[in-house]
């Protein structure tokens, strides 16, 4: 009998917290679940026979490391809510007689059940719910082929030891707690730490600058290559800011209000800034991290949505015919050759085609200095943030392509540009100054990705001889650059035809092009297609994936919070209406009080998302999406939503607390 | 002039999900006059809480009436209650119910915040209060950082800061240790002698032999009631003893 005292006892210590220690178990079991699916949709094998599966995985498998990062930090700061709310009562039990030990053992029990409750409600969800994620990946990844439904054992494998050992160590976290403290303070644990804070001027600063210098790296960077690099540095740079800032600057700011006796001694300002003073002191961290959760998830699920629903758009830009031959080093006879298999292909394949475009060019990737175009020294060594492309065309083929009768004398060009103004009348290249004849308002040949990723200008010359003049110049004043010209040919056209045709063609055009043993490559816009949407695809349901974690995670915060402070304001509740505050001042001040402190992390995540606004759309450019209106929507349209589930979540939660209060 | 009368005060409490009615006060009338230092005795149980907090217009009565500076305050309005209570009463309580957020300081202001007043107004209106208190180097600690018969003493400051017609204090003595205790009493007393009306809630002999007047409750009724007249401290000790051993072993009714 004895035996099972503290089993029994364990168990109805989780019953009675019921309050706290539900939620817990929930956001236990839906992490091991989210693990649980991740880990199976990154081993299922029938994804990789689909084109681009291969890709989709990876960014699962990636997926499944930041759950498991995710995971660790966000169920040990849960309990160690639980145990500060429950120190009072490992108090009580201590002084009732039971030592240590005995608390320790009721603590393993009570870790056991709620292990292995929350394991097995969680691994059960998500053999269940695997295959709505399944489909929900052959509905986003556009997978034609029956996906084998599977919870490979190996999944569940990987699932239990992690989260095997979370529980433990936050069982340890726990014993720890409860072996430092002694039964007095274990009596009072959850009264002490309402010292009124200091101000910490250092971290304030430290806040201050950190944030400020993210906010500068993300609003002003301007190369897509850069922001990649730059996009950690700025969010790390963001996050120690908003920590700092949340802990440390709110009780600065308030403090300050303090200090002024005119302003501070009125009603409404004498509760309210002592309220959010004990507030921010309690909530900082909580506050600071739903700031943060909130923002990467509405970072992930807008820029990985707009990603999705561009997908067209890139595959347009990175292929700018349905299919397309670049013939490198290429002249007049490997034209007519790439043609002549072009055009068999059509005929035997009885397709049409339409939008011809045919051109040759030379591409030089330069510095830019003032004005000024050099080669770079070292080919291999190319800083973005200087170079700029020149992309040389024929006179003729412009002429062709755009349909007029320009005339160009020697040393005279047609200038298109895609980034900054360069040259008014004249632009020097390597120590030619060629004459600008006009700066075109427009241009024949579509631009993809590079040209929007880098300063691109297209040089229209006079002639062959023009553009290998000016490469020979350029080698010249950088000998070892090993700069020259390579003419290559783009020859593409769209087709009338079914998407597997595409493919079908592409695949021919292939091999034929493979066995004439002209060096180039084939585009087919119908095979990237694929892949591209089952990148893309991957993207998008991670996205959603981490965005429901990262919810369910500010969720739980949102919760807690409301519960600690609903506790902590019922006395001081209680004292101001003793001390002549009416029932509805009290409420009011309180709920003003509340709502600010809720909606602020809200507020500030709205703040870096308009700062980051710039980077990601730099990043987003690195993949060929440049539809900034359809990104401004997707963050839009996402932020509203957010919006109307935190108000959503704020209004449920409220209730618990008020329940609380009164 | 009677600053309280309190005439036939009832108050049952209606349990909410049925069971048997219980009755607080039975028939409670009295009155105190200005200037008089009033305690109220009674066993647990007896009504003494209910009673004040219906005094503090923090409950309502079943049936009867409090007159405070003959203004009925049972009828008062939701909305006025609290100005009023802020503006004519002065409250001390057992567990001192200062606020953690602030320093002794501002909890001795906020009744005055609270109704508008401006910051040099409230310091000059302190600092005597203070002074005779014996607090005026704690005021900028916050409770937590000081003891309870200092923190005891900032809600008697609190209390007096509004200059209120009667100070209700409820077991003032019950947290504190002897010493404590008897410097709040003298305390008690020494404002009492400046004039300020007192009406003090205890089961405490000692805290109840310091007042001028001692109203004994029973059963929801005034059972009996005791004049100090020239009393010393310890013989209005002793009287108050006898008449508790008389009500615990069951006495006629005689008040």
């Amino acid at each position: 009998m004895r035996r099972f005292f503290y089993a029994k006892l364990a168990w109805s210590n989780i019953r009675k917290n019921a309050r706290m220690y539900i939620p817990y178990m929930l956001t236990f079991a839906g992490t091991v679940m989210m693990y649980e699916i991740m880990q199976a949709l990154s081993m299922n094998k029938s994804m990789l026979t689909v084109s681009g599966g291969a890709s989709a995985q990876m960014v699962m498998n990636l997926g499944s490391w930041v759950i498991a990062i995710f995971a660790v930090v966000f169920l040990f700061y849960t309990n160690s809510f639980l145990i500060k709310r429950r120190k009072k009562e490992f108090g009580l039990f201590n002084i009732l007689g039971m030592e240590k030990r005995h608390l320790a053992k009721m603590v393993l029990w009570e870790s056991i059940y709620s292990y292995v409750g929350s394991m097995a409600a969680g691994l059960l969800g998500g053999i269940l719910l695997s295959r709505l994620a399944y489909l929900a990946v052959e509905r986003i990844l556009q997978i034609n082929i029956f996906m084998k439904y599977e919870m490979p054992p190996k999944a569940i494998w990987a699932t239990i030891p992690l989260f095997g050992i979370i529980a433990l160590i936050n069982l340890a976290n726990t014993l720890f707690q409860i072996r430092l403290s002694k039964p007095v303070e274990l009596l009072k644990g959850s009264e002490v730490g309402e010292k009124e804070p200091k101000t910490k001027w250092i971290l304030t600063l430290i806040g201050v600058i950190c944030l400020g210098i993210g906010y500068y790296l993300a609003a002003t960077v301007e190369n897509p290559v850069t922001a990649l690099m730059l996009f950690f540095v700025a969010v790390i740079l963001v996050i120690v800011g908003t920590y700092a800032l949340f802990t440390a600057g709110s009780i600065a700011i308030l403090k300050m209000m303090r200090r002024s006796k005119k302003f501070y001694y009125k009603p409404n300002h004498f509760i309210s800034v002592s309220g959010m003073m004990y507030r921010m002191k309690q909530n900082a961290a909580g506050l600071a991290s739903i700031c943060v959760l909130s923002t990467g998830v509405l970072i992930l699920i807008s820029s990985t949505i707009c990603l999705y629903l561009g997908t067209e758009d890139t595959i347009r830009i990175q292929n700018p015919r349905n299919i397309a031959v670049s013939v490198q080093d290429a002249d007049e006879n490997s034209r007519d050759a790439v043609q002549k298999m072009v055009h068999s292909m059509l005929e035997k394949h009885a397709v049409e085609a339409k939008e011809e475009l045919s051109y040759f060019s030379d591409t030089y990737v330069l510095k830019q200095e003032e004005g000024r175009l050099t080669a770079f020294p070292n080919q291999s060594q190319v800083n973005y943030d200087q170079a700029s492309v020149i992309q040389c065309i024929m006179l003729k083929d412009y002429n062709r392509l755009a349909g007029t009768e320009e005339q160009l004398e020697p040393g005279q060009v047609l200038l298109y540009g895609t980034g900054d103004e360069i040259g008014e009348d004249s632009i020097q290249i390597a120590d030619t100054v060629y004459r600008i004849k006009e700066h075109l308002k427009s241009f024949p040949i579509p631009q993809g990705m590079e040209e929007a990723i880098t300063n691109t200008y297209y040089l229209v010359m006079p002639n062959q001889e023009a553009v290998e003049q000016m490469a020979a110049q350029l080698l010249q004043s950088e000998p070892d650059s090993g700069i020259q010209s390579e003419w290559v040919y783009y020859y593409g056209v769209d087709l009338t035809a079914e998407s597997d045709v595409q493919i079908e063609m592409t695949k021919e055009l292939r091999a034929a092009f493979d066995a004439s043993g002209i060096e180039g490559a084939v585009h087919g816009a119908a095979i990237s297609r694929s892949s591209t949407t089952s990148t893309f695809g991957g993207f998008l349901f991670l996205g959603i994936f981490l965005g429901i974690l990262f919810l369910m995670g500010t969720v739980l915060i949102i919760y807690y919070k409301q519960i600690s402070e609903g506790y902590d304001d019922r006395e001081r509740y209680q004292i101001m209406q003793k001390v002549g505050m009416s029932r509805r001042e009290v409420r009011k001040s309180i709920r003003s009080q509340v709502l600010t402190v809720f909606y602020m992390p809200l507020v500030m995540a709205g703040i870096h998302i308009l700062f980051a606004f710039n980077m990601i759309k730099k990043i987003l450019n690195m993949f060929g999406l440049f539809n900034i209106q359809l990104f401004i929507l997707c963050t839009a349209g996402t932020i509203v939503l957010f919006a109307i589930l935190y108000c959503l979540v704020y209004a449920v939660t409220a209730k618990a607390y008020y329940k609380i209060i009164s | 002039m009677a600053v309280l009368e309190v005439h036939n005060l009832k108050k049952i409490f209606i349990p909410r999900f049925g069971g048997n009615q219980v009755q607080a006060l039975k028939d409670v009338s009295f009155s105190v006059e200005e200037g008089e230092y009033v305690a109220i005795m009674g066993e647990s149980g007896a009504g003494k809480t209910t009673l004040l907090n219906i005094l503090a217009a923090l409950d309502k009565p079943t049936s009867g009436e409090v007159l405070l500076e003959g203004k009925n305050i049972v009828n008062l309005k939701e909305k006025e209650i609290s100005a009023f209570r802020r503006n004519h009463l002065g409250f001390v309580f057992q567990d001192f119910n200062l606020l953690d957020t602030f320093s002794l300081k501002d909890n001795i202001f906020l009744p005055l915040v609270l109704s508008g007043k401006g910051y040099a107004e409230m310091n000059s209106r302190m600092q005597p209060i203070a002074k005779k208190l014996g607090i005026t180097e704690l005021l900028e600690k916050y409770p937590y950082e000081v003891s309870g018969g200092q923190k005891q003493r900032a809600a008697v400051a609190r209390a007096l800061i509004t200059n209120p017609q009667l100070v209700l204090a409820d077991e003032p003595t019950g947290a504190l240790d002897s010493k404590a205790t008897d410097g709040l009493l003298r305390l008690f007393n020494e404002i009492n002698e400046d004039g300020q009306t007192i009406l003090m809630v205890t089961h405490s002999v000692k805290a109840a032999s310091h007042a001028k007047r001692v109203l004994f409750i029973k059963d929801g009724e005034v059972f009996h009631q005791i004049y100090r007249a020239n009393a010393s401290e310890e013989e209005m000790y002793q009287k108050i003893s006898d008449t508790l051993t008389v009500i615990a072993t069951g006495g006629e009714h005689n008040a």
